[in-house]
């Protein structure tokens, strides 16, 4: 239990995917713009995480490693979790009209997020267990969402700051995503 | 071999998936039947121009509202009589094709002369920062391709490498408004399909720059296009002193063009000729 405690927390906070791993860039400037649409995008990705964590585990475990082909893990994790995504937006589609809207163009975005893709790489190198690589996914998918309502709300505020017209819209966004990046290394070494 | 074969089993496993559940899914599902209607006749090339997030998305808010038809139209279907009469059966409203289809105009004639050299990255929209652009003419077309770049239709819309300014074909272009909104100068303007006459200048002299001036191919307003005109088609305005043009009135005498010294104005029917010429 402690082990998992320390996984997730490691995930969401310490190694946080945005601010100190450098994963998952393009949402987080190109998505908070909106506090609404930084919590769909942020869920949405969670969601894939431990969908995506859960197949790559299984194909590891049991396809890749008895063959002896872990060389292969890229192409193949990138197969499976793109189709994953596809089974699941169409699914979504048939069945939820008002989940698939809330989701919007976000599913199908995401599937070649580096994120998405990150966290089952970083899974098999850390060598967790079935639940420690969904708890990892969990974890890294709260810190991404995390990061992501922090940086929409900060955003939303900046539109009406009276910055420098030079710095208005993404140069100051770049420069308060660097003091935000700043605050979450305080969590370094923590555990 | 191996190695092989299991990315091959693999895809082929993943492919088949999606098809069962493809298939094993409800079809049909309570309240989109007309989204899902709509929604086969839209393109589906998903290129933004009615302002929604993909053709999907459209189909659901024109179910809601047959009405937003008329204010933000699918630009390609308007284009296709096939599947605009498709679309109007199901939306159980009748559109004027003709009267909503729309067309570019590039209001600018090229030309401008260079001064200074602009050695930066290579989109109009940041050449356009420094000082209105590089042309004399602080609303002169740049001519670096922001427009091409944007244009879903293949073509539609170039750069002449001689006059360094950009061109529409009207033939291709299907009048969906993305490079109008691209333009960091705001030269495009969205013109009727009828439109007979370009005007192809946008220079204003509220902002008077010094060292910044209307180029040889710009509006001198001179009134002779306005005098030259038998059929009144054109308008003199007399607060931008430009002239304005009744594209019923006009028969394409082509006499306005006769009479405009600088050469500011164009038969808009016939840019695409020249587009041709270019292209070739």
């Amino acid at each position: 239990m402690n082990e998992l405690i320390a996984i997730f927390i490691g995930m969401a906070l310490i190694n946080n995917f945005i601010l100190v791993r450098y994963l998952g860039l393009c949402p987080f400037f190109g998505v908070s713009k909106k506090v609404g649409n930084a919590l769909s995008m942020g869920i949405a990705v969670t969601f894939v995480m431990s969908i995506a964590s859960l197949a790559t585990w299984l194909i590891h475990h049991y396809i890749l490693l008895p063959f002896d082909i872990e060389y292969m893990y890229i192409i193949i994790y990138i197969l499976v979790i793109a189709s994953l995504v596809q089974i699941i937006e169409l699914f979504i589609k048939r069945t939820n009209l008002a989940l698939y809207n809330a989701f919007g163009i976000y599913l199908p975005l995401i599937t070649t997020n580096c994120a998405v893709l990150g966290v089952t790489f970083i899974n098999m190198v850390e060598n967790y267990s079935l639940l420690g690589s969904i708890v990892s996914a969990l974890g890294a998918g709260l810190g991404f969402t995390l990061v992501l309502f922090i940086m929409s709300n900060i955003r939303e505020r900046l539109e009406f700051a009276d910055s420098p017209k030079s710095m208005k819209g993404l140069p100051i966004a770049f420069l308060i995503a660097v003091l935000l990046g700043l605050a979450f290394f305080g969590f370094g070494g923590m555990i | 071999m191996l190695p092989v074969g299991v990315l091959t089993l693999i895809g082929l496993g993943c492919g088949l998936l999606i098809y069962f559940v493809f298939i094993k899914i409800p079809q049909k599902v309570k309240g989109i039947e007309k989204t899902e209607e709509i929604n086969t006749i839209l393109p589906g090339m998903n290129c933004g121009a009615c302002g929604h997030p993909g053709c999907f998305a459209y189909a659901q808010a024109l179910a809601a509202d047959p009405d937003l038809i008329t204010k933000t139209p699918c630009t390609v279907v308007l284009q296709d009589p096939e599947s605009l009469e498709r679309l109007e059966k199901a939306l159980g409203i009748t559109l004027d094709a003709s009267a909503m289809s729309k067309k570019a105009l590039v209001h600018c004639n090229g030309n401008s002369e260079t001064i200074y050299h602009y050695s930066g990255v290579e989109t109009c929209k940041a050449a356009a920062q420094l000082l209105s652009g590089y042309k004399k003419c602080p609303y002169a077309c740049l001519g670096l391709g922001d427009c091409v770049e944007v244009c879903p239709q293949q073509g539609a819309i170039f750069i002449d490498p001689e006059k360094n300014v950009a061109i529409v074909d009207t033939e291709k272009c299907n009048g969906c408004g993305l490079c109008v909104t691209e333009c960091s100068l705001n030269l495009i303007e969205l013109v009727p399909a009828g439109t007979k006459i370009a005007f192809l200048c946008n220079y204003k002299p509220l902002r008077n720059i010094p060292g910044r001036e209307r180029c040889d191919f710009g509006c001198i307003h001179c009134r002779k296009c306005f005098k030259a005109c038998e059929d009144e088609a054109i308008e003199w305005n007399k607060e931008t002193a430009l002239p304005e043009f009744d594209q019923e009135k006009c028969t394409l005498c082509l006499k306005c063009i006769e009479a405009c010294e600088p050469n500011t104005l164009a038969d808009f029917t016939k840019v695409k000729k020249e587009a041709e010429l270019v292209a070739a």
